[in-house]
C-alpha cells in the first residue's frame, strides 16, 4: 500500500516535471524530475559515488576547490558549506557541476549544483545536515569532465544539555 | 556567658528571626508575591499526571523528556524543601569493580555523562568539557577507592561548595554503579596518551562561532517568520478590535523604545512581568484575543514588539521598592540549588563555576555578559523561535527538576534579574543560536 | 507550517554593469525526511523536501541546485551571478509534495 501510495505520486509529480523542463529554456538543460529523484538515495558513500560518477577519477583539487566549512558543527541540523572553484567560467572553461557530499550521511550525496559560464563564478553555499562525524566532500566536474575533490571532516556535536 | 556575648547573642538571634520571617528557605521575602493562575498553552504549565498505570509523567512540549522529578525541589517559592541531605557514604562490601562497566557509564549520556565536565583519554570521547578537572591521570594521585566513591556519591561532604551533584544521594547511580567507576578512575595511570587532535581536548578546543547575522532573512528564518505578525498587529480581535486600533502608527513606530523596560513590575497585576507575560493579560481585555503564554500568536506579538526595540539599549526598571525586592528574588533563584543534580543557574553561568568553560560540546555563556537581549531567538537545533520562558524550562531537564509553568512569576522574577546585565547593551532579536 | 514556501532572496545593495554578485536565498521549509524502519523499508507517512532550487537570470536558467534529504530544513542556499544587463532574477523551489516556491530580486545598477 505504501509503495503505490508513492506511485502515484510519482507520477504526478513526473507530469509538473515535464512542465517545468520545457519552460526554463536556455542557459542550462534542466534535468528530468528522475535524475533529480535518484541524486538522494540511502547508500554508502562508495556506492554513492559509484552511481554518479561510474569508476571515473576523481583526483585531489585542494589547490583549486576552496571549502569552506566549520571544523566543529555545534549542531548537526544546520552546517553551513560553501565551495569556491577558481575557474575562469568561460564557455570553453567552466565548472559544469559542484556536488557535496557526507560521507557518513544516511544520504551521502547532499546536493548537485548545475552551473553555467553566466554564473560568473564557480561559487555554492549551502546549509547541511550531518549525522554525525563525518568527512565532508565537495567534488567538482569542469566542463572538459574532470573531476577534482577536496575534502574535511568536520565533528558534530550530538545532542546537549536537556536531552 | 558575659553580658556581652548575651546580648550579642540576643541581637544575633533577633537578626535571624527577621531574616527568617519569609517563605522560601533562601531568607527573601516572597510573602507579597501573589500566586498566579497560568495562561499558558497545556505543554507549557508545568503540569504533572498520573497515567493509567500509576505512573507519574510531566506534560511537557513535544519531544521534551517526560520524566517526574518531584522528588526534588523546584524553582517555586512556595517550595520550602531544602536540597537533598549531604550524606557520608561508606562503599558496599561485597562488590568488585568492574573497569570496563564503569568506563561505560563514565560515557552514558543517559547517567551524567560524567564526560560534560571531566576528560578522560579515547579517541571515543567526544565532545568532553571542563567544568571540572581533567581526570585523565588520576589514579596517579593515589586516592584511595573510600574518598573517590565519596566524591561521587556525594561530593558536598569533600568540597561543601562544589558544583558537582550528589550522584548517589540523589538515587542517579545505585551504589553499585559508582563502584564500578571508581575502579575505571582507578585505571587512569599516567602519562597519558599523545593529544592527537586539539579539538578533543575541551582546554584547546576553539570556541564556537556563532550562527551569523540574526537579522538577515536569508539567515535567520525567525526574520521572515515575523514578518507574519504584523498581519496579527492588524486584525480584528472577538472584541472587534486589533492592537493597530489603539497602538497608531504601525507596530515598528507604536512599539518603539516599549520592550527596553521589560520585564517590570505591573502595579496592576501586582507582579514582574515580560512582553509574553503582558500579552497574556492584555490581549483578551483589549482586542479579546487570548494570547496564551508558548502560542504561536504570542510569540510572534513578542517578537515584533521587541523587533520594534532594537538597537535600542536595555533600560529596565531597577530601582523602585517593588523591583528591588523583586530582583533580590531572581538573584536568589539564580543561585538556588535545585533539582536531582542540585544546581543552580550559577553553576553553569557565573566564571568562577563552570562559565566560559565547555559542557560537553556546549561553551557555558557568563551571566554578566548578558543573556536575555537576543530573545526570543531562532534555535537551530530545534528549528523553532524560543522565548526565554522556554529556555528556561528547557534547562530544567538538566537539573533534574520539574519545570513551572511558561509565565510563573519565579521565571519572570529570574528573568528580570538576568536582564539586569543586560542594561545599556543593544536589543537585536529575533537572535540565532544552537 | 502556514510560512511554508515563504522566499526570500538577498543581493548586494550596489552593484554596477559586470559584477559577479552573490546572492543568499532562504526559504522556509519543514525537509521532511523519509522514514525508515531497521531493516531500511519505508515507514508510510507524509514526507515533504525540497528537491529543486532553479535561477534564472535575464529568462536563462544560470543556477540549478538538485537537492536531496540531507540539506537542512528552512534551506539557505548561495550561488553567484555575473551581473550583465539589470532585470529580474527568480529563484525557484520545488519540493516532492508538488509545491513550488518563488522568489526574486531585482538587479539594477547604480
Amino acid at each position: 500500500m505504501g509503495d503505490d501510495h508513492r506511485m502515484t505520486r510519482r507520477s504526478v509529480l513526473g507530469a509538473l516535471g515535464v512542465l517545468g523542463a520545457s519552460a526554463a529554456t536556455g542557459a542550462l538543460a534542466v534535468p528530468d524530475r528522475a535524475t533529480a529523484q535518484a541524486l538522494g538515495a540511502q547508500e554508502t558513500v562508495d556506492a554513492g559515488l559509484k552511481r554518479v560518477f561510474g569508476g571515473r577519477p576523481i583526483k585531489d583539487g585542494g589547490g583549486l576547490i576552496k571549502l569552506d566549512i566549520p571544523l566543529i558543527a555545534e549542531n548537526g541540523a544546520v552546517v553551513p558549506v560553501s565551495v569556491e572553484v577558481n575557474s575562469p567560467m568561460t564557455p570553453a572553461n567552466y565548472v559544469k557541476h559542484i556536488y557535496i557530499v557526507a560521507d557518513k550521511n544516511r544520504i551521502p550525496i547532499v546536493t548537485r549544483v548545475a552551473l553555467a559560464p553566466e554564473a560568473g563564478q564557480a561559487y555554492v553555499g549551502a546549509n547541511i545536515r550531518l549525522g554525525e562525524t563525518t568527512d565532508v566532500r565537495a567534488i567538482v566536474e569542469q566542463s572538459d569532465g574532470t573531476l577534482l575533490q577536496a575534502k574535511r571532516e568536520v565533528k558534530v556535536t550530538v545532542g546537549g544539555c536537556g536531552g | 556567658m558575659t553580658r556581652a556575648a548575651t546580648r550579642l547573642s540576643w541581637l544575633a538571634t533577633l537578626l535571624i528571626a527577621a531574616g527568617c520571617a519569609t517563605t522560601g528557605s533562601d531568607g527573601n521575602d516572597a510573602s507579597s508575591v501573589p500566586s498566579w493562575t497560568t495562561r499558558a498553552i497545556p505543554e507549557a504549565r508545568g503540569d504533572i499526571r498520573t497515567l493509567p498505570n500509576g505512573k507519574r509523567e510531566a506534560l511537557r512540549y513535544a519531544g521534551w523528556a517526560k520524566t517526574d522529578f518531584s522528588r526534588f525541589r523546584t524553582y517555586a517559592y512556595a517550595d520550602a524543601r531544602g536540597e537533598v541531605p549531604v550524606q557520608r557514604a561508606t562503599m558496599p562490601p561485597g562488590v568488585t569493580g568492574d573497569p570496563k562497566k564503569g568506563r561505560a557509564l563514565f560515557l552514558a549520556r543517559a547517567k551524567g555523562p560524567c564526560t560534560g565536565c571531566h576528560l578522560i583519554p579515547g579517541d571515543d570521547v567526544w565532545p568532553a568539557g571542563n567544568v571540572g578537572p581533567d581526570l585523565s591521570t588520576i589514579a596517579d594521585r593515589r586516592l584511595t577507592n573510600d574518598y573517590l566513591y565519596q566524591q561521587i556519591y556525594d561530593p558536598r561532604l569533600i568540597f561543601p561548595q562544589t558544583s558537582m551533584p550528589p550522584w548517589g544521594a540523589t538515587g542517579a547511580f545505585t551504589p553499585e554503579e559508582i563502584v564500578h567507576v571508581v575502579a575505571f578512575l582507578q585505571t587512569l595511570k599516567g602519562p597519558p596518551p599523545p593529544e592527537k587532535d586539539a579539538d578533543r581536548n575541551p582546554a584547546t578546543r576553539p570556541k564556537p562561532v556563532g550562527f551569523g547575522d540574526n537579522l538577515d532573512p536569508t539567515n535567520n528564518p525567525a526574520v521572515l517568520l515575523a514578518e507574519g505578525a504584523e498581519t496579527q498587529w492588524n486584525a480584528k480581535g472577538a472584541a472587534g478590535k486589533a492592537c493597530a486600533d489603539c497602538h497608531a502608527g504601525g507596530a515598528d513606530a507604536a512599539m518603539k523604545g516599549v520592550a527596553v523596560r521589560y520585564p517590570r513590575f505591573v502595579a496592576r497585576y501586582r507582579r514582574v512581568m515580560g512582553i509574553e507575560d503582558f500579552l497574556t493579560v492584555h490581549g483578551p481585555e483589549t482586542t479579546g484575543t487570548p494570547l496564551p503564554s508558548e502560542s504561536d500568536a504570542n510569540m510572534n506579538l513578542t517578537i515584533l514588539v521587541k523587533m520594534a526595540s532594537n538597537g535600542m539599549p536595555v533600560a529596565i526598571d531597577t530601582q523602585s521598592p517593588p523591583a528591588r525586592a523583586a530582583l533580590a528574588r531572581g538573584r536568589a533563584a539564580f543561585y538556588r540549588r535545585v533539582g536531582e543534580r542540585d544546581h543552580a543557574c550559577a553553576d553553569c553561568h557565573t566564571p568562577e563555576k563552570g562559565a566560559n568553560k565547555f559542557l560537553g560540546g556546549r561553551f557555558l555563556v557568563e551571566v554578566t555578559t548578558g543573556m536575555t537581549r537576543h530573545f526570543p531567538t531562532w534555535r537551530t537545533s530545534q528549528n523553532q523561535v524560543w522565548d526565554m520562558r522556554k529556555r528556561m524550562q528547557w534547562c530544567m531537564t538538566p537539573l533534574g527538576t520539574n519545570m513551572l509553568p511558561a509565565d510563573a512569576i519565579e521565571y519572570a522574577e529570574l528573568e528580570l534579574y538576568l536582564t539586569s546585565f543586560d542594561v545599556g547593551k543593544p536589543m537585536s532579536v529575533p537572535g540565532i543560536r544552537h | 507550517m502556514s510560512d511554508i514556501g515563504k522566499v526570500r532572496v538577498r543581493i548586494p545593495s550596489s552593484i554596477k554593469a559586470g559584477d559577479v554578485v552573490r546572492v543568499r536565498t532562504l526559504v522556509l521549509h519543514p525537509m521532511e525526511r523519509i522514514e525508515r524502519d531497521a531493516q531500511g523499508k519505508i515507514i508510510d507517512r507524509k514526507y515533504n523536501y525540497i528537491t529543486k532550487m532553479t535561477v534564472t537570470y535575464l529568462g536563462k536558467t544560470v543556477v540549478l541546485f538538485d537537492t536531496t534529504q540531507s540539506v537542512s530544513e528552512n534551506p539557505f542556499f548561495s550561488f553567484a551571478v555575473k551581473a550583465t544587463d539589470p532585470g529580474q532574477l527568480k529563484v525557484t523551489f520545488t519540493d516532492t509534495a508538488g509545491g513550488r516556491y518563488e522568489g526574486t530580486a531585482e538587479i539594477k545598477f547604480s
